[in-house]
């Protein structure tokens, strides 16, 4: 299991082999979190410094789309056509981020899926010119892994629920490309009424293979069917405080507070659409969700390259510092802070790989089509 | 010792390299993809060309399985990644049996462990939908050759069985092939024009094959493949691999299959039409003529044709199996293979050349396409051209 371990610890000893067993089983509890930060410097370096221990794991960037009709550019060195360039990741002490294969409105079937493909095809191929910057990444494992080499990890998804094409050997094969993340929304079996016989299958069948499902923009009634069935943690990668800002993506209090039970992660965008225009709204919106859902179920999601109009001071992908530094300055918890940017998403990713490899003992691939479930 | 028993003693060493082989769309058609319904594992004869003992009865080293979908289904694209997903399952259901192969290496390697190197071919360019990431999406699935058209005409390449549009290969198609050229996916001339197989061979830099493809000059069918072209396999490295079905290979079929389309025509219907009403009125004109039949001869004297046009070095076979409803005498499945080889004995094939036909020059041809690519890459990024940027 150590592939799928964010930090390499040696085993906790317990005791020698010449002793006798324990009468009592040794709980060996969770480590407590050691500060990396000096309380007495100012927040901004505190946060420099905990960003260098934890970076920022961004659920969700609109790069590819951006890429497709940019010509002449390079991320390496820095490119201002872009909200998100190599120089500007690693200011902001990016250590992973999501990359957004989502389709415009009204795509579907063969257009759907063919587009996907072709956004992927270039998400990689940019990952791939980009080497010393960025690596491709599938799984908890080796998003540590691109960390320890000093590269950004790049995860392919969230991707329409669109690409599938109404298929399940489509959303294998999407897997087996490197799609982790699809967004539950948009299709028939994914609506507004909330998801269908085939809906269901389609999750159970995300469980088994490692697709996480994201629920942002999702409806209400999707959104508590997949926090009953599903087996892995679930995402919202672009979702806000509604208590704080009525926007349609962002959750009310009662379903913060299931996707706390469910230890899903509600990862809070940096627009100002969805959080409001200044630094202090979007911590605002970290705090209601980390007291509401709990520290364990908020991340960051920095929807550069989107399109969104951003808060001020958050622009770019080199401004987390700033922001990491408002919320120390509020009296986070070094530890927190740590989870908000780099453990929760860690830990998601492995529920992933945990629910897959659960699921696969259990169930053969699934044949179901939608014509047999939803007729 | 029989000459069969020769024929498989050196198919035990040599191992026939099929192909073509639509197991896939079999197993769509009739179970949906329900592979526990059609358990390969075991004797499926009733339903299909293709099960493993059979594979293993035939000496068959290497398939490339067809993930062919319909040129008429609204959604090719999403089609052909639920074939893909249908052969890896396979793979993943008998991992004794069948090796997933990607490379010419990972042929040899089967082929030592005693396992069926298993390949993917696409059938047809409306399987990447005009598009050069989808087909670089496909070469991710592990897809290693694509068909450049089927029955019908893409935008960008003319078919055989089709009226001629664009005269061979578009501006974009010449650039799909040199994609594939770059990426090490192999160029397949099976079912395109003859105008497109001349264009294809003068545009690749890499050795094309033809996946299932006969002789022209042995039978007067435009699936065939023209002298002229196979005159120009030695230069190119390619591979011809002959294919069985009746209809292509046997003259007296050719000749029926016209008779009976036009029957076909004249009662109304389209030639390839297969409502029940259609098939009506096509069985009861096969029961006033009688189909030909073809048998081991028949392809044989293929083979001796194309061994004099374009040399042993670039023969091979390609059955089509479970793509066809008919098949000669003595090649009626996947078994059938080692009378073919014991049909080119007794005309008197040298086992060294029948070596190179089973499996040294479709082996040779992949690893030589790798080596292509390998170049390439080098110096040559994705192309990111699109139809309407090159075909206005």
């Amino acid at each position: 299991m150590a592939d799928l371990q964010d930090d390499l610890r040696p085993a906790t000893e317990v005791g020698r082999a010449d002793e006798p067993y324990p009468e009592e089983a040794v709980i060996v509890g969770p480590e407590a979190y050691e500060p990396v930060s000096d309380p007495d410097d100012t927040p901004l370096t505190r946060a420099r410094a905990v960003l260098a221990a934890h970076p920022v794991a961004d659920g969700c960037s609109g790069l590819p789309w951006v890429l497709r009709r940019l010509p002449w550019y390079d991320l390496e060195l820095g490119e201002s056509a872009v909200e998100a360039d190599v120089p500007r990741l690693r200011g902001g002490q990016v250590g992973a981020v999501f990359w957004s294969l989502r389709l415009p409105e009204g795509y579907e079937g063969d257009r759907a899926v063919g587009t996907t493909l072709e956004q992927l095809d270039l998400a990689k191929a940019v990952v791939a010119a980009h080497d010393q910057g960025l690596r491709p990444a599938r799984s908890a494992g080796e998003v540590a892994d691109a960390r320890n080499c000093g590269r950004v990890a790049v995860l392919f998804g969230p991707a329409g629920a669109a690409a599938l094409g109404d298929s399940l050997s489509v959303l294998r094969s999407l897997h087996t490309l490197g799609v982790r993340v699809l967004t539950l929304t948009g299709t028939s079996w994914a609506g507004a009424a909330g998801l269908t016989r085939f809906g269901d299958e389609v999750v159970r069948e995300m469980n088994r293979v490692g697709m996480l499902a994201d629920l942002s923009h999702a409806s209400a009634p999707t959104i508590q069917r997949v926090l009953t069935i599903s087996k892995a943690p679930v995402l919202f990668t672009r979702s806000a405080a509604h208590a704080l800002r009525p926007h349609p993506a962002n959750l009310p209090d009662e379903l913060l507070t299931e996707v706390g039970e469910a230890k899903g992660l509600c990862m809070v965008p940096l627009t100002a659409e969805q959080t409001g225009p200044a630094v202090r709204d979007v911590a605002d919106h970290l705090d209601h969700v980390r007291d509401v859902a709990g520290a364990e179920c908020v991340g960051l999601s920095g929807t550069f390259d989107t399109g969104s109009a951003h808060p001020q001071e958050l622009s770019d992908t080199s401004c987390y510092p700033r922001l990491v530094a408002e919320l120390l300055r509020r009296g986070w918890e070094e530890a927190d802070v740590a989870l908000l940017t780099w453990g929760n998403v860690q830990r998601v990713l492995r529920g992933a790989d945990f629910a897959a490899h659960t699921a696969q003992q259990r169930r053969p691939p699934s044949t179901a089509t939608i014509a047999a479930l939803d007729g | 010792m029989t000459t069969l028993d020769d024929a498989r003693a050196l198919l035990a060493e040599f191992p026939v390299v099929d192909g073509h082989n639509d197991l896939p769309w079999a197993l769509r058609e009739q179970v949906r993809y329900d592979l526990g319904a059609r358990d390969i594992a075991g004797d499926q004869s009733a339903h299909l060309h293709t099960d493993i003992p059979r594979l293993r009865a035939g000496g068959v080293g290497a398939q490339f399985w067809s993930v062919y979908v319909r040129a008429d289904l609204p959604d090719p694209v999403p089609a052909t990644l639920e074939q893909i997903d249908c052969v890896r399952q396979l793979l993943a259901r008998h991992p004794e049996d069948l090796a997933p192969a990607l490379t010419a290496a990972d042929m040899e390697r089967a082929r030592a462990q005693g396992r069926i190197a298993s390949l993917m071919g696409a059938e047809g360019g409306h399987s990447i939908a005009d598009s050069l990431g989808t087909l670089r999406g496909l070469y991710d699935l592990g897809v290693r050759y694509l068909t450049l058209t089927h029955n019908f005409n893409v935008a960008w390449a003319d078919s055989a069985t089709d009226e001629p549009a664009v005269g061979g290969l578009s501006a974009f198609g010449r650039e799909v092939v040199r994609e594939m050229n770059r990426l090490g996916m192999l160029v397949d001339l099976s079912h395109v024009a003859a105008t497109t197989m001349r264009d294809a061979l003068d545009a690749t830099s890499a050795p094309v094959i033809f996946s299932h493809s006969s002789a022209r000059a042995v039978c007067d069918h435009p699936r065939n493949i023209p002298d002229d072209v196979l005159e120009r396999l030695p230069a190119n490295g390619g591979v011809a691999m002959v294919t069985f079905v009746p209809k292509f290979v046997l003259q007296a079929a050719v000749d029926w299959t016209a008779a009976a389309d036009e029957n076909m025509r004249a009662h109304g219907f389209h030639h390839l039409d297969t409502t029940a009403e259609a098939m009506k009125v096509h069985r009861a004109f096969e029961e006033t003529h009688p189909r030909p039949v073809a048998t081991v001869a028949t392809v044989a004297d293929h083979l001796d044709h194309m061994r004099e046009v374009a040399g042993v070095d670039h023969l091979g076979i390609g059955g089509d199996y479970d793509g066809t409803a008919f098949t000669p005498d003595g090649l009626g499945d996947v078994s059938g293979y080692p009378n073919l080889i014991a049909e080119l004995l007794d005309r008197g094939w040298s086992r060294t050349d029948l070596a190179k036909v089973t499996w040294r020059n479709a082996v040779r041809v992949l690893g030589a396409a790798e080596d292509v690519a390998r170049d390439l890459r080098a110096t040559r990024a994705p192309s990111n051209a699109t139809l309407e940027s090159l075909d206005g």
